[in-house]
């Protein structure tokens, strides 16, 4: 067997050679083909992107292996030119910062708003008291006093050489000089980068001229400032952060290129002009365009306000119509309701009550169409009796009624001929007596012109005496012809006069000489008249002395006057107390 | 239309700032230079064939070259160098000024106003600083902000080499 062995090898390997011969030599060529074969970049680049992709669709081992060799790769490219890294990664980096400080600022500004609400200013009392009256809410107040502004310009200029790239401005505003502007502004900028030296990319960002606020957001390759007037709101630097970024977005390949020439920034107005803006205290409404609701609630409000308004209106008049019926004499109302175009009332009502339409008149305005169901009835209310009174008596104008218990007192003036009429009066519910004792009747012409002459007629005397004259027994003589023809008169219409003589003084002496010298005046007058022919019954002697002196300016013409006797005729006509 | 940032740099009391007002209607007051240290005015050229805005940056003179405010030069695309020709250290330290603007924003456009040429009894440079200049690689010309003289020519030189580089005086 040992001896068998190598020739044992000898014949496998010319059997195999035998057997697999043509293939064993392809293997052999392949094999050689195979280590021939580099990997050249070229077929690598090919490879690549395809490579990873697979790879890193499979596991997350390709992330895992080439993270360091990127933080490394990041941290030398930083250090190398942080600049060209911050001008690459600026427009991403702007929102997530701002998101981040947004957060930040609500909860500042929600403290804020705390404080403002608990502080104690007289301008927060001010405003307290304008959201007291106003009805608002005191944040809203604050916001309506605060929220006055207006961004008038807004310059893009270029970071490094401070040249003006896009200048927009307000409608009616003129800026001759924008460039000069946009130079300064950079410079400026360097100047206070070079006087305090903030930290890495600190920049000025506002300045206060006046009631002017300039905000100046600067980014790599160029500044965006605004021309603010009034108080300028938070949002106004945060929109020209993004109009930068985007600006830096669009333009990014211009800034780097710029040699002066601003042509390619033609287009950025447009977006310089979305930052120009108006906000005065009455758009504020307007401010807060995000509360949408506002929109409709507001006007549903006025409508539903208006509509409870009318409504409120329309129950309170009905209410005042339902009152002003039941306290109008001679209704009694059982019920009253309404419909939207109809007042029903159902009760009872005095024939001689008002009818209700004029009633309802004191309303004011027209009430809508009134429908009423009333039963008739007597009432004994005051003034319903005196109108069925006045209306059964047909009494005058000038005639005045009036109820005292169960007697109707009559007054004011009336002609002879209706107070006769009283006599005969039909029954009257409520009335059981008429006292017609207070009326003046109304006389025919010519007793009321006699009247007027015996009236105007005055007896003078000498001091001290109650002789009548020569002159004033004419005057008498006359006098005593007008009564007789008065007493005629007033006898033909049925009726009788009686005529008082006022004897009168002037205050010299004593209180009884005075009194005994006007007994001895009237008594001399009546003499005189009796002679003359008129019945002593009909004159009233009535001596009152200094009692009611006669009035004149003058105290000479008063005492003078006073030395008299006058007379006043009183006609009357008798008129008897009846029942019903 | 096409914009471009010029600097005036030189010592104190060259003359830069009467230059520029005899070139140009100024808006600013000369008060800026000391308070913010640069002034800026405006005067429109042609150049090239088309009009050019020349944006002047009136940088504030100082006493030593260290002193002056490099963030000023930042972007310029060109420099007028005013040097006193009544005082001769203003030019020999046009070339320090001149080192400092070459370290801050590389080679640009440049001209030298030898300014003040109307006080000629006074004049301290010779024709062979004139060739020094020209040496260095700088175009010089006489100046006089008080006559008028060369003012409008130095700009306009400095307008053209910014407006077309390739071949202009450096």
């Amino acid at each position: 067997m040992f001896e068998e062995r190598p020739n044992g090898a000898t014949e496998f390997a010319a059997l195999r050679e035998l057997l697999v011969g043509p293939e064993r030599q392809q293997l052999d060529e392949l094999a050689d083909r195979v280590d021939a074969v580099a990997v050249t970049p070229h077929l690598l680049a090919d490879q690549l992107p395809e490579a990873i992709a697979l790879r890193a669709s499979r596991d997350g081992q390709l992330g895992r292996a080439l993270a360091p060799t990127i933080e490394t790769a990041l941290r030398e490219s930083i250090r190398r030119n942080p600049r060209e890294v911050a001008t690459a990664i600026f427009p991403v980096l702007g929102p997530a910062i701002r998101k981040a400080i947004a957060e930040t600022m609500a909860g500042l500004v929600r403290s804020i708003n705390s404080a403002v609400e608990h502080s104690f200013t007289i301008q927060g009392i001010r405003w307290r008291i304008e959201a007291w009256r106003t009805g608002a809410r005191y944040a809203d107040v604050v916001i309506k006093h605060s929220l006055v502004y207006r961004v008038e310009q807004v310059f893009l200029v270029h970071a490094e050489t401070g040249l003006l790239l896009a200048h927009v401005t307000a409608p009616d505003l003129d800026v001759p000089d924008a460039d000069l502007i946009s130079g300064m502004l950079a410079a400026i900028q360097d100047f206070v980068r070079d006087s305090f030296r903030p930290a890495e990319g600190g920049t000025l960002s506002t300045f206060t001229v006046g009631e002017h606020t300039v905000h100046v957001e600067a980014g790599p390759g160029a500044l965006l400032a605004a021309v603010v007037r009034g108080q300028c709101p938070e949002v106004v630097p945060q929109r020209l952060q993004r109009t930068l970024e985007q600006i830096h977005l669009e333009y990014g390949s211009s800034l780097g290129d710029f040699e002066g020439d601003a042509a390619p920034f033609a287009s950025a107005t447009t977006l310089l002009e979305e930052n120009l803006e108006t906000v005065l205290s009455t758009d504020r409404t307007a401010e807060r365009g995000a509360r949408a609701w506002l929109r409709w609630a507001l006007p549903l409000a006025a409508i539903v306000l208006l509509a409870g308004g009318l409504a409120t209106a329309s129950w309170l008049r009905w209410r005042r119509a339902v009152r002003l019926i039941e306290a109008e004499p001679g209704y009694v109302v059982i019920d009253a309701s309404r419909s939207w175009r109809r007042w029903r009332f159902r009760g009872l009502k005095d024939p001689a009550a008002r009818d209700p339409r004029a009633v309802l008149a004191a309303l004011g305005s027209a009430p809508p169409a009134v429908a009423g169901d009333w039963k008739p009835y007597l009432s004994l209310d005051s003034a319903m009796v005196v109108a069925r009174a006045r209306r059964a008596l047909a009494a005058p104008p000038s005639a005045t009624t009036a109820l005292a218990g169960d007697t109707l007192r009559v007054g004011g003036s009336a002609s002879l001929d209706w107070m006769r009429t009283l006599r005969t009066a039909p029954a009257i519910g409520g009335v059981a007596h008429i006292d017609a004792s207070a009326v003046q009747a109304t006389l025919p012409a010519r007793i009321g012109e006699l009247r007027r002459a015996i009236e105007g007629t005055r007896i003078l005397f000498e001091p001290g005496s109650a002789r009548v004259t020569e002159a004033e027994a004419a005057k008498l003589r006359g006098l005593a012809a007008s009564m007789r023809r008065l007493a005629d008169s007033v006898a033909a219409i049925g009726a009788s006069v009686r005529v008082e003589l006022v004897g009168r003084t002037d205050p010299t002496g004593t209180d009884a000489t005075n009194q005994s010298l006007a007994n001895l005046r009237v008594d001399a007058v009546i003499r005189q008249l009796v002679a003359s022919a008129v019945p002593v019954a009909a004159l009233e002697g009535r001596p009152v002395a200094t009692a009611r002196p006669l009035a004149a300016a003058d105290v000479a013409e008063r005492a003078r006057i006073n030395r008299s006797v006058s007379f006043e005729p009183v006609v009357s006509i008798g008129t008897a107390p009846r029942g019903p | 239309m096409l914009q471009k940032k010029i600097c005036m740099v030189g010592m104190f009391g060259t003359g830069k700032t009467c230059l520029v007002q005899r070139y140009v209607h100024s808006l600013f007051s000369v008060k800026y230079l000391t308070t913010v240290g640069v002034k800026i005015d405006r005067r429109e050229v042609q150049s090239g064939g088309q009009p050019v805005m020349l944006m002047l940056w009136d940088l504030e003179g100082r006493d030593e070259v260290r002193n002056i405010n490099p963030s000023y030069l930042k972007g310029a695309h060109g420099v007028l160098y005013v040097v006193d020709g009544t005082r001769r250290d203003t030019f020999e330290k046009l070339f320090e000024i001149r080192d400092l603007v070459k370290h801050t924003i590389g080679d640009v456009p440049s001209v030298v106003a030898l300014n003040k040429s109307d006080l000629t009894d006074q004049w301290t440079l010779a024709a062979a600083d004139e060739r020094r200049l020209g040496s260095e690689g700088l175009s010089a010309l006489q100046t006089s902000a008080k006559s008028g003289t060369g003012v409008e020519a130095a700009f306009q030189r400095l307008a053209d080499a910014t407006v077309a580089p390739t071949g202009a005086p450096r």
